[in-house]
């Protein structure tokens, strides 16, 4: 699993001059433009609004680019299915472990930008690869899912890009959780992306650990989740091999 | 399949008959020994790959069960999970954990495996400069390197030169005496004549001959000489 997931990330980068330093130059480059752009451009209410949105788009990306390509894990592999028997769960984890690699660089290029945008971090940023697992596991449990039934219907692929943009406004990204009209805001601060957002926004502004209504909400919807994923994607794995 | 289809099929099952069924294998039955090994033969779409699959836990049978003892590998394609922008021994590394090595006796086996293929010259090369002849003897070098018990082989050895062939029967022979076991698939008779001892002839999903592989060979030549037998599938 973990060399399917090394040769998913060696793969990326082959080929291409400056290699694996694509793999921060990247995430600069676009954080950059957006602090660019979120500084001077865009004037919001929110004070340091630059590193709030870049906080918010780091769980974000991680989440939307790592689910996005976990559709492809089996339908993009037939003969690791067809040919040959790993466990299909393997297939879709080395998927998003190739992901959580990608993301964890990430962080080398976000924490000094933050800093330098003059967040004052301490201690409890520590608790960052914390959230990132939570995350992770969350990634996995909704990567399940859409593999498996990518394979029985293709439509899924289309559906989780129109999911994904609504998601993308849906969660505090480029405003604050509490600009939503308080009677949506139950419903609302179930989402899962929205408590890690939250969690880490609080972290590295407000120099608190996440709370118990964080942390419950996300054990508790990512816990299910994680248990949806398992079933449907056990219930379906015995088609895949006739499916592809 | 859309999810428009599905509907647009389950209104269409209901007025208008669903379609046929079709049992791609049924009633088979054999059993082997140690040291054994099984041809496996018959007209194309008997079922010959999917009893391969079925044995290979690929796919699940729907009835009917599988009782083996030992570890199984695979070789139905060759090279699974290669990529062409990797270097040889990285592509080495990836197939034989897929062919379920342990990480840590990769790097022992490396040698060996490298050797066998006869590419200690291109070992750090890019897979896709090597001739497909080259790519096909890497992948059978790690199956075969696979400790198992049982080698499921499918029309595989029909590829690469004389001597890589001649090489790859000789280590089979080699497995048998240690007691493993090999399920090879061909329409090569000759092959399966000189090297298996047990024969299983497949028509239709069915079985119409097992036993020693010579009167195994033979049934399915009078079948061919004189027609198939005009079963109904079903």
């Amino acid at each position: 699993m973990v060399v399917l997931a090394e040769k998913d990330f060696k793969l990326r980068y082959r080929n291409s001059v400056l290699g694996f330093v694509w793999s921060l130059l990247n995430p600069l480059a676009y954080m950059v433009i957006l602090t660019v752009v979120f500084s001077f451009l865009l004037h919001s209410s929110v004070p340091n609004y630059a590193p709030f949105v870049l906080t918010a788009l780091f769980i974000w990306r991680f989440f939307q680019i790592a689910t996005s390509q976990s559709l492809y894990s089996i339908v993009g592999n037939p003969s690791l299915v067809t040919r040959v028997y790993i466990p299909r769960t393997l297939i879709v984890l080395s998927s998003n472990l190739a992901n959580l690699l990608g993301s964890s660089l990430e962080v080398i290029v976000l924490l000094p930008l933050l800093i330098l945008l003059g967040v004052h971090l301490e201690v409890h940023a520590l608790f960052l690869p914390a959230i990132i697992l939570m995350e992770f596991v969350l990634i996995f449990a909704i990567s399940l899912l859409l593999a498996s039934l990518n394979l029985k219907y293709r439509d899924v692929s289309q559906i989780w890009d129109i999911v994904i943009q609504l998601g993308f406004f849906l969660s505090p990204i480029v405003y604050d959780e509490n600009s939503i009209p308080t009677r949506y805001q139950f419903l609302y601060s179930l989402n899962p992306i929205t408590r890690l957002i939250e969690a880490t926004r609080g972290m590295f502004f407000q120099q608190e650990l996440p709370g118990a209504r964080d942390l419950s909400i996300i054990f508790l919807v990512i816990g299910l989740l994680l248990l949806v994923g398992l079933a449907v994607f056990q219930h379906l794995q015995a088609g895949f091999a006739e499916e592809l | 399949m859309t999810i428009l289809e599905h509907v647009a099929g389950l209104v269409a099952a209901s007025e208008a008959r669903s379609y046929e069924e079709l049992w791609a294998l049924k009633s088979i039955r054999f059993n082997l020994e140690r040291g054994e090994s099984l041809g496996v033969i018959g007209p194309n779409g008997s079922g010959k790959s999917t009893l391969l699959k079925v044995l290979a836990r690929v796919m699940k049978p729907d009835k009917g069960a599988i009782r083996c003892k030992g570890t199984i590998a695979p070789i139905l394609e060759l090279g699974i999970g290669f990529h062409g922008d990797l270097t040889v021994k990285e592509n080495a590394k990836v197939y034989g954990v897929i062919m379920g090595l342990p990480r840590s006796q990769m790097k022992r086996l490396m040698g060996p495996i490298i050797q066998f293929a006869g590419l200690e010259k291109f070992e750090d090369t890019k897979l896709k400069h090597l001739s497909s002849g080259m790519q096909i003897r890497l992948g059978f070098s790690i199956a075969i390197e696979s400790a198992a018990d049982i080698f499921l082989v499918d029309e595989a050895l029909t590829v690469g030169d004389m001597e890589f062939r001649e090489k790859c029967l000789e280590r089979f022979r080699q497995f048998k005496k240690e007691g493993k076991n090999i399920i090879l698939v061909s329409h090569t008779l000759d092959l399966i004549r000189s090297f298996c001892e047990m024969g299983l002839y497949i028509y239709n999903g069915e079985t119409r001959a097992f036993g020693p592989s010579e009167e195994a060979i033979q049934s399915y030549l009078d079948d061919v000489s004189k027609g198939f037998p005009s079963t109904v599938r079903g």
